[in-house]
């Protein structure tokens, strides 16, 4: 049922409210100075070096579509592992042999070099 | 507590249209990307709100959590990045959206029409229990959706492989992979030549070969 | 809780798709650590053996019928046969590629475990009895697709023709996912037998008959994407003239028939009390994608184009036999065309591999001018092919198109099965516009194109099936006739 979500979702209503009242608060009585500093891209307290907007080697991508592949393999062990006890042996083959079509596909891209960064 | 969920049901609902729809009309990619991403969390509030909450947490996890940031570095692939003044619809986007509610009414209207909604549907045929809840799911798995679950791997797998295939390195300099012999057979030749320093050269001379090989 | 008892599986009623998994996993294993670059073939060679065990290890499973898995998987002689069909496609789309790959320099050894598992996920569309099933053979299937449609990467028509083919099929997919979750909104299963058995015993109501009707709608638009029926066959030209050839061919006859054959079960076991909907609708689509394609073919003076639309032509002959599918006649057409579509149309787009050089796109009509005086082996054996096309006897593709319109004409749809034999006539016009190109024209100083062992091999296979088909059918009838027994019982 719901109902142990209801502190969640008042919780939640809370953390919205004191968000947008506290940016609405600080526009409408913040002093309005500008200066170029202010106005510069933040970089953690640096000058800024060059844009701060660029493009990103492809292999950015690569990992994060591996990430996502691993991501929803892990998803699909979390129901496995709550009753993993109940299912005796026989369950543990059938994660055996799901888990190790995945791991070809892992045991393939290490070998590729997908994992390495240069 | 049922109008809670009611009004609930409502907010979130308003809160995912008008998100979907920011997603199709703002003119900043990287505000489409952000406005998807609140759409993907305001589904997952609708898992929650039906009672599935592992649902949720995944959608969570591999929407919010992993999707968007493949979202996000395909943008900034790309050339133009955010995409300032680029207006996503075209001029004629009434006439689309008439046409395309059009389509979508003649196909689904007859359904939501005729339908007696809060009526459930009389108990199917054999069916057991619906599933609800990891731990059931988990049975699932190996139960009756035990082929579904083996063919998801292989898919799993296959998507595995594409990502790699497709965008792995460019592929117009590619890396030449070495098979196993020939790995073995590099090890023997380095040991031979330089038997000093074993250790930190490891994993260089195969980058070497690979550049002299895409350069042929 | 209770202790969990896990329901008998046979692994033997899935053996050959189980052997076409396996193998590929492993391929990809030994491929990665073992063969090294430039001698990639060898891959091939053994995908190649990988795909004929798996035909073989069918062999004793002939006349075998039962389920498995709890019912989500189905064996019997017409998923078998269809199993076969599929395996022979994988096969002569791998030997077609050998050569073709390394030629335009864009041979990975991944290309081979990709195609069967492409093979895979056709045959558990042949063999699914669940939407769930259905939708992961049909995922597999494209996805795969999608890889290997991108595959001649330096090339932007193939990276084009990856996306559009990405981009819409994964629109159809959002399709079929709504339309399953309708179709259990309304029945309270994904299991095709129970959703027959739930609309068939009980008096559904406007509530959940409404549902289901909605949920089969949205999954039929899946299938005519993936099939490409008429209004959902924009995708295919441009996907077919960019992916690499290979990928073109196999692509042609093996989505058709995959998705087909799962459409097949869907609306014979699923959905017969929905006959009065789905037939109309069908029958409609039918009749527009043996027009649209036949007609579009026309316009082209590309003949991988052409290929294209006349494959969305050939689509519509198919569903003739699927739509009938509840007689006797139906499956055995449906069997029938796919097999002869298969090695004719992979025939013919192994003559256009032969004639593509490196790089070079080869495929203008005019590029067929005089072949006969330059290749005229090859001549003869894309003559074959096209004739087979046309519907033209002996070949094997008058018997089909005979078989699949005359069982539409008995199957209660005449004015289809005359729409057909008008659109076939409107389709040799330009099947026989190539053959004229060939015989009748001078060649324009090309030099002759080389033809290599792989592709031979699968020119002259796919010529004499056809042949042989054509002028000896009655084996192959026996075959197709003993398949589709269970289905029609």
């Amino acid at each position: 049922m719901l109902e142990p979500y209801v502190p969640v979702l008042i919780l939640f209503l809370i953390a919205v409210f004191i968000a947008v009242f506290v940016i609405t608060l600080s526009a409408l009585l913040g002093p309005r100075r500008s200066t170029p500093r202010k106005l510069a891209p933040y970089e953690s307290g640096m000058d800024p070096v060059g844009p701060a907007i660029r493009r990103i080697p492809v292999k950015f991508y690569v990992v994060a579509m591996l990430f996502i592949v691993f991501d929803i393999e892990v998803v699909f062990f979390y129901p496995f592992a709550l009753v993993f006890r109940q299912l005796g042996p026989a369950g543990l083959v059938i994660m055996g042999v799901f888990f190790v079509v995945l791991l070809v596909g892992f045991i393939y891209e290490w070998k590729k070099g997908a994992l390495r960064w240069e | 507590m049922e109008v809670v969920v009611q009004i609930t049901f409502g907010v979130i609902a308003v809160f995912i249209l008008v998100a979907a729809a920011m997603v199709v009309s703002v003119r900043n990619v990287i505000h489409a990307a952000l406005w998807l991403i609140a759409c993907f969390f305001g589904v997952g509030a609708l898992y929650m709100l039906l009672e599935a909450e592992f649902l949720a947490v995944v959608q969570v996890l591999i929407y919010v959590g992993a999707v968007s940031v493949l979202i996000l570095f395909a943008i900034m692939l790309t050339r133009q990045i955010t995409g300032e003044g680029v207006r996503q619809l075209t001029n004629r986007w009434p006439v689309v959206l008439a046409i395309a509610t059009l389509l979508f009414a003649t196909v689904l209207a007859p359904t939501l029409i005729n339908q007696q909604w809060n009526v459930p549907p009389a108990p199917p045929l054999g069916t057991p229990e619906p599933i609800a809840g990891p731990a059931e799911l988990g049975r699932g798995f190996v139960n009756e959706f035990l082929i579904q679950f083996q063919v998801v791997g292989v898919l799993l797998t296959v998507a595995l492989i594409g990502a790699i295939v497709i965008a792995y390195e460019e592929r117009a300099r590619r890396r030449k992979v070495l098979t196993l012999a020939e790995e073995l057979e590099l090890k023997r030749l380095r040991e031979q030549t330089s038997p000093t320093v074993p250790a930190p050269v490891e994993a260089e001379p195969v980058v070497q070969e690979s550049r002299s090989a895409s350069e042929r | 809780m209770d202790a969990l008892t896990i329901p008998p599986v046979d692994l033997g009623l899935i053996a050959p798709l189980l052997v076409v998994v396996t193998w590929a996993t492993g391929l990809l294993l030994v491929d990665t650590f073992f063969i090294p670059v430039g001698r990639k073939k060898l891959t091939g060679y053994l995908a190649i053996a990988g795909l004929v065990v798996a035909g073989l290890v069918g062999l004793p499973l002939w006349g075998v019928s039962g389920s498995t898995f709890g019912g989500m998987v189905r064996l019997d002689p017409f998923a078998l046969t269809l199993t076969w069909v599929f395996l022979l496609i994988g096969i002569l789309s791998i030997t077609m590629s050998l050569d073709y790959l390394p030629r335009q320099d864009i041979e990975q050894g991944e290309y081979y475990p990709l195609i069967m598992f492409a093979v895979s996920g056709m045959i558990l569309l042949a063999q699914g009895a669940d939407l769930i099933v259905l939708f992961l053979g049909i995922e597999t299937l494209s996805i795969t697709l999608y890889i290997l449609t991108g595959f001649a990467y330096p090339r932007l028509t193939s990276e084009e023709a990856a996306m559009k083919y990405l981009v819409l099929g994964a629109f159809a997919a959002g399709f079929f996912v709504y339309g399953i979750a309708l179709i259990f909104g309304a029945t309270g299963s994904t299991r095709l037998s129970e959703i027959g058995a739930y609309a068939a015993d009980r008096d559904l109501g406007d509530t959940n008959l409404t549902l289901l009707l909605g949920g089969a709608a949205m999954v039929l638009i899946a299938f005519s994407f993936k099939a490409a029926l008429a209004p959902f066959h924009m995708w295919i030209p441009d996907v077919y003239q960019g992916s690499p050839t290979p990928v073109a061919a196999f692509m042609s006859v093996g989505t058709k028939g995959g998705a087909l054959a799962a459409l097949v079960r869907l609306l014979f076991e699923a959905l017969p009390t929905l006959n009065a909907y789905w037939l109309p609708v069908l029958a409609g689509l039918t009749a527009l994608t043996m027009v649209v394609g036949n007609l579009g073919a026309i316009a082209q003076m590309d003949v991988k184009r052409m290929l294209a639309y006349s494959s969305i032509g050939h689509a519509g002959y198919v569903m003739l036999g699927v739509m009938v599918a509840g007689e006797q006649r139906g499956p055995e057409a449906f069997i029938f065309y796919i097999l002869v579509y298969a090695l004719s149309n992979l025939g013919a787009f192994a003559v256009l591999i032969a004639l593509e050089h490196q790089g070079e796109e080869a495929w203008q009509l005019d590029d067929f001018a005089g072949l006969y005086q330059r290749q005229p082996l090859l001549a003869v054996a894309m003559a074959i092919f096209m004739f087979s096309l046309a519907g033209v006897p002996p070949t094997a593709g008058f018997m089909a198109k005979f078989y699949a319109l005359t069982a539409a004409w008995e199957g209660g749809l005449p004015w289809l099965a005359l729409v057909g034999v008008l659109t076939s006539a409107i389709a040799a016009f330009f099947y026989l516009r190539v053959i004229i190109r060939m015989f009748m024209t001078e060649p324009e100083g090309e030099p002759a194109p080389e033809l290599n062992r792989g592709l031979t091999i699968d020119i002259v296979v796919a010529a004499a099936g056809t042949i042989i088909i054509g002028l000896i059918p009655a084996p192959i009838f026996a075959l197709v006739e003993r398949s589709a027994v269970a289905l029609g019982g």
